[in-house]
């Protein structure tokens, strides 16, 4: 399975998905004109990814500075599919990496914090 | 012409207007406007918050604008790229309240079937406590947008819950299949 990269834009994160590691890293801002569009392909191959028999241990890291009210709700697909998977005994991990100044992506993490079960979701602040 | 200019440059300053803008409204408007007012609030403001909101809350609006507004404006081009092609006609303008409060505002023509939707969606969310916002924005977020909207249908509760003051909004009969809505949020 190929490596998924996108590379990022003004409205749009960087995605770099390594299937060899496990290890899946959205970076950026997040205000897409199509939020479907954009993401459409990511959630595709997250489930060619889990389908295979390799696919068992996930580590999600993003840091995100701003994303609008459509990508919330696509971050929260996210967050339930991987979720899903590990309530079927997957090994997952997402990091919600944030900058210290900014407390709207701190709150915005807390907030899908309380809303998975399964997977381990860490709130990871960084400092300069 | 020029006096028109004039007379709009004259009120600009009057009301304590820092960008109004009145044109098709593509992504690379939002991306650029929106930038721009991010880093001009960001030098001037000593609350670091402030440019986020001010910032998210014209990104909602701008994008709503794009995705609602009737006032299509067809640029040249093949039949098959329609939807790359086309962009939608709204006004955006943000300002200073006189106790030195940032504003956003929009205005764009909707279809008047959509404006009870909207006035309603928007008289339920002006009615809501902080918390009830956070229940209500996480429990739409779950379950999903309703079939007229083209977005996640969390806009105007995230512009809520951005907002320091009530949401402001109006929906004008222009002819009978066209409304003027138009929404002003305090950030």
């Amino acid at each position: 399975m190929t490596r998924y990269t996108v590379a990022g834009t003004k409205s749009s994160p960087e995605i770099d998905f390594d299937p060899q590691s496990g290890t899946l890293r959205i970076q950026g801002e997040s205000y897409p004109e199509n939020c479907s569009r954009f993401y459409g392909p990511m959630f595709d191959w997250l489930q060619e990814y889990f389908g295979r028999s390799n696919g068992q241990r996930v580590r999600l890291d993003m840091e995100i500075v701003y994303f609008n009210s459509s990508t919330s709700k696509t971050f929260m697909d996210l967050f339930d599919l991987l979720d899903d998977h590990a309530g079927q005994g997957k090994e997952i991990e997402v990091n919600w990496r944030y900058h210290e100044d900014n407390e709207t992506a701190q709150e915005c993490g807390e907030e899908f914090l309380e809303d998975v079960r399964n997977l381990r979701f860490n709130l990871v602040e960084i400092r300069d | 012409m020029q006096r028109t200019l004039l007379r709009e440059y004259e009120a600009m300053q009057r009301e304590n207007l820092i960008l109004s803008f009145d044109g098709p409204v593509s992504q690379g408007v939002v991306e650029e406007l929106g930038g721009l007012m991010r880093e001009k609030i960001r030098a001037e403001a000593a609350e670091g918050r402030l440019a986020h909101r001010v910032f998210a809350i014209l990104v909602e609006q701008m994008q709503n604008i794009a995705r609602y507004s009737v006032e299509r404006v067809r640029l040249e081009g093949g039949p098959d790229r329609k939807d790359c092609l086309e962009m939608a006609r709204g006004r955006v303008v943000v300002g200073r309240e006189p106790d030195g409060r940032y504003f956003v505002a929009c205005g764009n023509c909707i279809a008047s079937v959509d404006g009870e939707r909207i006035a309603r969606r928007l008289s339920e969310v002006q009615s809501m406590s902080r918390e009830e916002l956070k229940d209500h924005y996480k429990r739409m977020r779950r379950l999903g947008p309703d079939p007229d909207s083209k977005g996640a249908g969390l806009g105007f509760i995230e512009m809520a819950r951005k907002a320091t003051g009530p949401m402001d909004f109006s929906v004008e009969p222009v002819d009978p299949r066209t409304s003027f809505f138009s929404m002003k949020v305090i950030a």
